[in-house]
C-alpha cells in the first residue's frame, strides 16, 4: 500500500500543468463536436497460476456528437479461451452536464453509461464491462483541471447478466452488482512551455481503480500508472501497467501491461 | 438608370462604413495542445474565415477573414464551445469610416448593431479594436460584474 501513495506524492510534488486524457478511465470532458477518434487498446494480462498471457485487443471508435454528448463503440477480441477471436462489444455514452471554465482550468461533471455484450465464459467474480461481462454500467465523473495537473474521480454501478453463448453468470444474482470507484491524477511533464502544435506532449498519470461487490462485499483495488505521449496534437500513445494492490474477489488476470493507440480526426462532420 | 446607380452607390457607402478585419479570441478551460488544436481546426471550418493563427501558449486565436465576407461572431463563439471550451475574451479589429458612437445608443456598423457601453461619445475613424461583452464572449465572472441586461438578438454589447 505504500507504493501508490509514494507515487501520488511524487506527482503532487512536481510543478506544472495537467492532463486528463487518462489511460484507463474517462474524464468528464468529451472530444470536440464533429470529431471522430479511432483507438486501439491492447491489454496484455498475466493469468494467475499459469504462464498464459491473456491478450485483449479492443478497437474503438469515438464520436463527438455534440458539445455535451460523446458516444463510443468497440469490439472485444481476446485469446483467453482456445483461440484469438471476437467475443463481444460495447457502446458507451457520456453526457457532460456541468462545465465551469476559467483560464487554464476547469471543473466538469458528466454522466456516463456502458452496455456490454460478451460471449465468453464467465471465469471471475470481478465484474468487468470492458471485455469480460455482459451487462450495464452507469455512473458519474467529476474532473478538475488545474494548469498542468488534472484530477478526476468517478463512481459507477454495474449490473452483470449472463454472457452470450449460454455462459451463465456463476456467482448468483445477489452478487451480480458492484460499485466501481476511481481516482485518477495526470500531469503534463513536457513541454515545459507550449510553442506549437507539433511539440510532443508527455504526460504521467496514475489511476486507482476499486470495485466493491454489493452482494458479497468482496473488493479489489488496483493501481495503473501510465506514461502518455501526444504527437502533433492529434494522436496519442499510452503505455501503462495495471497492478492489483489488494483483492478479496476471485480474479484470473489482474496484472498486466496496456497500450493505447489513438488518432483523432477533427471536424469530420458538423 | 443614373438614379439606380446612385442609389446602389449610396447603399454601398452606407453598408461599407466599417469592416471587421480580424478577431482575437482567448479560450478558457484547457491546457493541453490537443484541446487547443481542436479549437484551431474548428475555427478553420468557418467559410468566412481566411486564416487562424493560434498562440498555443496563451490560448489565443487570431482570426482573419475573407474580404467582404459576413463575419458571424456567434458562429465563432459556437465553434469554440462545440470543441468543448469557452471564450473569455473576444476583440474585433474594425476599420471604421467616420462612425459616430454614443454611449448606450445602438449603432449599426456594417452588418451588425452594437450597443457601446462605458465609452465617451466619439467618432471612430480608421483601425480600432472593440471588445464584445455579451454572454459567452467574456468570462462568466466578467459578465456578472458588467451586469448588462440581456441584449436583443443581433445586438452586441461592446466597449472600446
Amino acid at each position: 500500500m505504500k507504493q501508490p501513495f509514494l507515487i501520488v506524492l511524487i506527482f503532487l510534488s512536481l510543478r506544472g500543468k495537467g492532463q486528463e486524457l487518462f489511460a484507463v478511465t474517462e474524464p468528464a470532458s468529451n472530444i470536440a463536436t464533429g470529431s471522430i477518434g479511432f483507438r486501439v487498446d491492447h491489454l496484455i494480462m498475466n493469468e494467475i497460476n499459469s504462464s498464459k498471457i491473456n491478450y485483449h485487443l479492443i478497437p474503438e471508435i469515438i464520436v463527438g456528437v455534440s458539445k455535451k454528448l460523446m458516444i463510443q463503440g468497440n469490439v472485444f477480441f481476446s485469446n483467453r479461451t482456445t483461440k484469438f477471436k471476437a467475443e463481444g462489444g460495447s457502446v458507451y455514452a457520456k453526457y457532460r452536464f456541468l462545465s465551469n471554465d476559467a483560464m487554464q482550468r476547469h471543473f466538469r461533471m458528466a454522466a456516463f453509461g456502458r452496455i456490454s455484450r460478451n460471449n465468453s465464459d464467465i471465469h471471475q467474480e470481478e465484474i468487468n464491462m470492458y471485455g469480460h461481462n455482459s451487462g450495464i454500467e452507469v455512473g458519474l465523473v467529476a474532473t478538475q483541471l488545474l494548469r498542468k495537473v488534472a484530477l478526476s474521480s468517478s463512481v459507477s454501478v454495474l449490473k452483470a447478466v449472463d454472457n452470450g453463448n449460454n455462459n451463465k453468470y456463476l456467482y448468483g444474482s445477489k452478487n451480480s452488482n458492484a460499485v466501481n470507484y476511481t481516482f485518477s491524477v495526470g500531469k503534463l511533464m513536457l513541454p515545459k512551455e507550449y510553442k506549437d502544435y507539433r511539440q510532443t506532449n508527455i504526460n504521467l498519470m496514475a489511476e486507482f481503480l476499486t470495485q466493491v461487490n454489493t452482494g458479497s462485499g468482496k473488493y479489489y483495488m488496483d493501481i495503473a500508472p501510465a506514461v502518455q505521449m501526444i504527437f502533433n496534437s492529434q494522436s496519442r500513445i499510452d503505455i501503462g501497467y495495471r497492478a492489483e494492490l489488494s483483492s478479496t474477489l476471485l480474479r484470473t488476470a489482474p496484472n498486466g501491461f496496456f497500450i493505447r493507440l489513438e488518432y483523432n480526426f477533427f471536424n469530420v462532420f458538423k | 438608370m443614373k438614379k439606380i446607380v446612385l442609389l446602389i452607390a449610396m447603399a454601398v457607402s452606407v453598408t461599407m462604413n466599417a469592416q471587421v478585419t480580424r478577431v482575437s479570441l482567448q479560450a478558457s478551460g484547457l491546457t493541453c495542445s490537443m484541446c487547443s488544436n481542436s479549437i484551431n481546426k474548428a475555427l478553420k471550418t468557418l467559410d468566412f474565415v481566411q486564416e487562424v493563427d493560434a498562440d498555443v501558449k496563451t490560448y489565443t486565436f487570431e482570426i482573419s477573414f475573407k474580404p467582404n465576407a459576413y463575419v458571424d461572431f456567434d458562429m465563432i463563439k459556437k465553434k469554440v464551445e462545440n470543441a468543448g471550451f469557452s471564450v473569455v475574451s473576444f476583440e474585433a479589429t474594425i476599420v471604421f469610416n467616420n462612425v459616430h458612437v454614443t454611449n448606450n445608443q445602438p449603432v449599426t456598423i456594417e452588418d451588425k448593431t452594437f450597443l457601446f457601453v462605458n465609452i465617451n461619445d466619439q467618432s471612430l475613424d480608421g483601425v480600432k479594436k472593440i471588445k464584445v461583452l455579451d454572454k459567452g464572449f467574456v468570462s462568466p465572472k466578467e459578465y456578472k460584474r458588467n451586469a448588462l441586461p440581456v441584449s436583443p438578438p443581433r445586438i452586441y454589447y461592446a466597449t472600446i
